[in-house]
């Protein structure tokens, strides 16, 4: 923990060094955008390149932002040394005030501006946000025959009733006490995962279910790539079949373009895509029940056809197909042949078979 | 049936005064606000000439007192030289009295008509007559005078001679009804306002109908240079012109006429008509037929000649433009005396341009208008100045027609002013007057360009520091949380720096 604090001071300290000297100060900016992301393929995730930018002081644009980026890492040492932590909401009201000699300037007015400056300050001094004592705001949950030990509190995942263990921002210090599972089942929404707990998916198949509810938060990722790494648990992905829904399964698979920089600590490179796909709505019968896509669905599936990671023959050909027939399928669509369809008939075969996308 | 004698028994010569007794409005006295500036114009106007031509710098004193419904008594009174008694008939009394008309001179009347026409106006209204007092220092006389107006005379009908205790001057006071006074862009208060501006040398007080008292300072004490007569120039010429020189010249012979009365015509050029027009150097100018007179106008044409010179021409001058804009005490201005140069051949003019930007000005552009020094009031919407504002590009300028608080000055100085009317409030559409004006304002503009541009410059090198200053004290306290160093040393650092790159 020393390390960190030694870290935030040195960050201040040049800052200081260059105002000695007369420069106009700056901070290095790790870019994080598509143009600075490589996928590695031999290690089969994306990592960071090494392309910055500088924050200048004295650029008008950049003067606010400067600020900013100070006024976060100065919390961040705060909170470690009263060894506290606070949640990244938290910290945008602890720092949000009107500036000194304005009317309403605010330091922050939204929680918009000090999100991705805790993602600048991570990157740039190569500190993880839970060393900073920050933790994300959590999502997902996991149910299953798994045992873990959280401080004091050690439970199983399939005895907490049907709503299963939230998963906390920060899973770092928790322990798999023992596992009694054959794989691991990313499950999109929560509604999904919830049907499958009623209809007893978890017992009948050992598996662990973990809902991510949307874009898997870094507590979610974390935790999957701790099992699949601690346990050897294969880890399986279903979502919608839609452009979001891939994309959910590549980030879980190879890691965000956003986050490529935890890529190594977060992605699951063999994870497999379960479905939905554009192929289940002939092979199910599922033609009644898709949706028309949008102008942004189509936008962003032509935006995945150039990744490098869904450059693979199947993945080519799926992402064409949608593009094809212009719909998406819902994994909910599936109750349109019954509820319990899904886990009775729909996961049982495809994992059986191992019908996987890859 | 009527014979011519009968016909003929009715007619009767009209004098000119009670020609411009029935065609008043042809004057410019037309509706109630105008006719009060037309008669203040005109008092201020004699005023003003009578103090140059003596060399003395002018204090104009103008009253105005409200007398009844549309009726007011109007004074103004100089410190020229005053008048002596048996002048006084023929300047105020007699309509083209010559001392100006017919010469080719600069001058702020032309017609020979303005302070007659106010007295005349006067007496047509009211049925009084105009009180006259002027001392030449030697003696004062208070003097009531009448226009005889089939005469074209003035008439005293009554005079006072009285002591002067040292008073030196004129003082015309007038009755008139039909008028009315308000403070619009029309009125008398407008009028010495853009007098004073045009005449930064003149010194102009003004008492308002209630009472309030105005003072126009005076800004320059140069005089204006006085004009001079100028010989006519042949390409300004027509050729009823020419016959009527040549009937009242010295000159015997139609080349020595040539040569000694009009300008720019030497020997050489005068053989030159004479092989054009064919018209011999020797004729007698006496017996200069209409046929020979055009045939040399027609040469005229055909011929090249020195430019005319402009010397007789004295504008404003640029410094004192500037003089006379700081009574809107702009925040900017710029002024330009544009080279003369000649219309319809042969006339010359000089454009002048001033700019002031902010004090006083209104948001908009206002244009204010001057013929050899005299501002012009009516009738914006003909006059060529107009045209020629309208004609520009203000954007390019940084110029925003509607907010822009900016006064535009022109003044046109010549010999013979192409009014469009005897109202002698709008010039007319010269093509060379216009592009004149435009060019002087585009070259008053660029000076303003530079003006706005640094200004802008200044803004947003303001907004630049204020923006660094700004931010500085939270980034400094947030340095030292991070590093436990004093806030306001670091806070020091950064204001050091920022005062270092933007001093």
């Amino acid at each position: 923990m020393k390390k960190t604090e030694e870290k935030l001071t040195e960050f201040g300290e040049s800052i200081i060094k260059q105002l000695e000297k007369g420069r106009d100060p700056y901070i290095k900016i790790t870019q994080r955008s598509l143009g600075n992301v490589k996928y590695d393929d031999v290690k089969g995730f994306l990592v960071m390149g090494n392309k910055y930018s500088k924050r200048y002081y004295f650029n008008i644009a950049h003067t606010r932002k400067f600020m900013q980026t100070l006024l976060i890492a100065s919390y961040c040492r705060q909170l470690i040394s009263e060894n506290k932590h606070a949640g990244i909401r938290e910290l945008y009201y602890a720092l949000k005030h009107t500036l000194e000699g304005t009317k309403k300037e605010n330091t922050f007015e939204d929680q918009d501006e000090s999100n991705p400056i805790i993602e600048d300050l991570e990157l740039s001094l190569n500190i993880l946000r839970e060393e900073l004592n920050l933790t994300a705001d959590r999502r997902g949950y996991i149910y299953g025959d798994i045992v873990i030990k959280d401080g004091e509190d050690q439970f199983n995942c399939s005895k907490l009733g049907r709503g299963g263990w939230a998963v906390p921002g920060n899973v770092e210090e928790i322990e798999f006490k023992r596992v009694n599972a054959k794989y691991i089942l990313v499950v999109e929404t929560a509604a999904m995962a919830d049907r499958l707990i009623e209809e007893k998916f978890a017992q009948k198949n050992k598996a662990l279910i973990v809902a991510c509810q949307g874009q898997a938060p870094r507590g979610v990722r974390r935790l999957i790539k701790r099992i699949r790494k601690e346990a050897k648990l294969p880890v399986l992905v279903f979502t919608d079949g839609d452009p979001y829904g891939w994309y959910i399964y590549s980030t879980i698979k190879q890691g965000s373009i956003n986050l490529a920089y935890l890529s190594k600590r977060l992605s699951v490179p063999d994870s497999k895509f379960v479905g939905m796909t554009i192929d289940d709505i002939e092979m199910y019968g599922l033609e009644n029940v898709t949706e028309k896509l949008k102008e942004t669905d189509i936008k962003r599936i032509k935006e995945e056809l150039e990744y490098p990671w869904f450059k693979t023959k199947d993945w080519q050909r799926q992402l064409k197909l949608a593009l094809k027939k212009g719909v998406r399928i819902e994994q909910q669509a599936l109750a349109n042949k019954s509820l319990s369809f899904v886990a009775d008939k729909y996961l049982p075969e495809k994992i059986k078979n191992e019908m996987f996308l890859s | 049936m009527k014979t011519a004698n009968d016909l003929f028994k009715e007619f009767k010569i009209l004098s000119v005064s009670e020609f411009f007794k029935k065609n008043a409005d042809m004057l410019g006295y037309t509706g109630k606000i105008r006719s009060m500036t037309i008669l203040v114009h005109e008092m201020v106007t004699n005023a003003l000439d009578a103090c140059e031509e003596a060399h003395i710098l002018p204090e104009i004193r103008v009253e105005i007192d409200h007398r009844g419904d549309s009726h007011y008594e109007i004074s103004v009174e100089d410190n020229a030289t005053g008048i002596p008694l048996k002048f006084i008939p023929d300047v105020f009394g007699k309509m083209l009295a010559g001392s100006k008309a017919h010469r080719n001179m600069q001058s702020r009347g032309q017609q020979g008509i303005g302070v007659s026409g106010a007295v005349m106006y006067s007496q047509v209204t009211t049925g009084q007559p105009a009180v006259i007092i002027s001392s030449t220092g030697e003696e004062m006389w208070e003097v009531k005078m009448n226009l005889d107006l089939q005469k074209n005379a003035g008439k005293i009908i009554e005079k006072n001679k009285i002591n002067d205790n040292g008073w030196r001057g004129t003082k015309i006071v007038i009755e008139a009804k039909d008028v009315t006074y308000n403070k619009s862009k029309y009125s008398p208060y407008n009028y010495l306002r853009m007098s004073s501006i045009a005449n930064p040398h003149a010194r102009i007080e003004f008492i308002e109908p209630d009472g309030t008292k105005i003072l126009f300072p005076r800004s320059s004490k140069t005089l204006p240079k006085s004009p001079k007569i100028m010989k006519l120039h042949p390409r300004g010429m027509s050729t009823d012109d020419l016959l009527v020189m040549a009937k009242n010249c010295r000159a015997r012979k139609l080349g020595s006429f040539l040569r000694s009365e009009l300008a720019r015509v030497s020997r050489k050029k005068a053989e030159e008509i004479e092989r054009v027009s064919g018209v011999s150097l020797d004729k007698n100018v006496s017996r200069l037929t209409w046929n020979d007179a055009e045939r040399v106008v027609n040469a005229f044409k055909k011929i090249d000649f020195m430019a005319p010179s402009s010397e007789g021409l004295i504008p404003i001058g640029e410094e004192n433009i500037i003089k006379g804009l700081s009574l809107i005490n702009p925040e900017f201005s710029v002024a330009i005396t544009r080279a003369p140069k000649t219309y319809r051949g042969g006339i010359p003019f000089i454009i002048e341009v001033g700019l002031a930007y902010g004090g006083k000005s209104e948001p908009g552009i206002e244009i204010i208008r001057y013929a050899n020094r005299s501002p012009l009031v009516f009738d914006q919407g003909g006059c060529v100045i107009n045209e020629a504002v309208k004609s520009i590009d203000w954007r390019r300028y940084r110029v925003n027609l509607e907010s822009t608080p900016l006064t535009v000055f022109v003044n046109v100085t010549s010999t013979h002013i192409p009014y469009t009317s005897a109202g002698k409030q709008a010039i007319a559409m010269e093509e060379e007057i216009f592009n004149e004006v435009r060019f002087g304002i585009m070259e008053t503009c660029r000076g303003l360009k530079r003006y706005m541009d640094s200004k802008r410059r200044a803004y947003r090198k303001k907004q630049r520091i204020d923006s660094l200053l700004k931010y500085a004290p939270e980034t400094s306290k947030a340095i030292s949380r991070l590093t436990g160093r004093d806030t306001d040393k670091v806070k020091n650092l950064f204001i050091k720096l920022i005062e270092k790159k933007y001093a």
